[in-house]
């Protein structure tokens, strides 16, 4: 995933003046990273779209309290996590996630040796896609995440090493151990 | 039986966390190091992954909101901006009216007090008593002073809008009777006149 996350500083501080448009070229800079973090997080694409929503009117809100320190992305990134990992939250996906992850031993037969890390990633539960992605692509820390999900730094630990068990076995596709 | 590294082994070394044993065993054991290599591969892979785009957009939205918002504080601010107004506009009226009030009350006191001492002055019937030369020339003075103040209340007459001039006056009519009344009264009782 290889997008230009750099913008203006004028930019930014035409946005935190609450300028329309500047807020709008905020919008159009990080839709796709903030859609793409989401989309990774959330099962349903309209999920994701809704994050994107709440993500940005929250940056609205709270931009005069950027303070330019450290990349903008970064800041952006964090409420984007925050939105996604409570939308997982609120609608109680944790309880589903333990019997996806108990019932999904055997992958379709379709998927068998072909499987690639993209399907298999979606394979995986919210919560160790969430993990996943927010440590191994997006670089937040055990700490981050822990705080993030409201989990210890352990709990973070063991779902990143669980997943990639699970992706490993997935994608050499082995017969996998319920 | 060789003890090989754990999935838990291999991520702890792969965020440069792991233990002293399983950094050593990768580098050892060919098995674990390609274990190793393939998390490293699956990581670069997921990192390389396509950006997912929106298939909508969504900022018409989010404009709708930021608007409705924006519209909703100019209301509230608004509306707070008459209460205030509406409350300063009470005050302006009751202030004066509270004023006003309070400078009737000193009023009547003072010209309760006025009357007191005319009626304890009458009393001791002045005209009808002997002064001294000192007692005559004070008399006098305090006499034509509280004249003085009789001539200017009358010009005020009791117009409200100078009410605190009419309550200074009476103030200083209150207090010269006083003196009256100490000089002529008090000074006949020391006497015994």
């Amino acid at each position: 995933m290889t997008l230009s996350l750099t913008v203006p500083d004028i930019l930014v501080a035409r946005a935190k003046a609450g300028d329309l448009e500047a807020l709008e070229g905020l919008f159009r800079a990080f839709e796709t990273p903030v859609y793409n973090l989401a989309r990774r997080i959330c099962r349903a694409p309209e999920d994701a779209e809704d994050v994107v929503q709440e993500t940005f009117l929250e940056v609205v809100k709270s931009i005069r309290d950027y303070r330019g320190e450290g990349h903008l992305w970064g800041w952006i990134r964090q409420i984007a996590a925050s939105k996604a990992l409570m939308r997982l939250r609120r609608e109680k996906l944790r309880a589903t996630d333990e019997l996806i992850d108990e019932t999904a031993g055997s992958p379709p037969a379709s998927i068998g040796a072909r499987i690639d890390l993209e399907r298999a990633f979606a394979q995986l539960t919210e919560t160790s896609r969430a993990v996943v992605w927010l440590h191994d692509v997006e670089g937040f820390t055990h700490e981050e995440i822990a705080e993030q999900m409201g989990r210890t730094v352990s709990f973070s630990k063991s779902q990143l090493a669980r997943a990639h068990a699970r992706l490993r076995r997935l994608l050499v596709a082995e017969p996998e151990v319920p | 039986m060789t003890m090989h590294c754990t999935m838990d082994d291999l991520v702890a070394v792969h965020d440069g966390e792991g233990s002293v044993w399983a950094r050593r065993h990768v580098e050892e054991c060919g098995e674990c190091r390609g274990e190793l290599d393939a998390l490293y591969q699956r990581v670069a892979q997921l990192k390389a992954l396509p950006a997912l785009r929106p298939p909508r957009d969504r900022w018409p939205m989010v404009r709708d909101v930021i608007t409705a918002e924006r519209a909703h504080r100019r209301r509230r601010w608004t509306r707070a901006g008459l209460v205030l107004a509406a409350a300063f506009a009470g005050l302006m009226v009751l202030l004066p009216l509270m004023h006003g009030r309070a400078y009737a009350d000193e009023l009547a006191q003072a010209k309760q007090q006025s009357a007191q001492l005319e009626g304890t002055l009458q009393d001791y019937d002045p005209e009808g008593r002997v002064m001294s030369g000192r007692e005559a020339d004070l008399t006098a003075r305090l006499e034509d002073q509280i004249a003085a103040l009789d001539g200017q209340l009358a010009q005020l007459g009791d117009r409200a809008q100078q009410e605190a001039q009419l309550v200074d006056l009476w103030r200083q009519r209150v207090d010269l009777m006083q003196q009256l009344v100490q000089v002529r009264v008090t000074r006949a009782n020391y006497v015994g006149l």
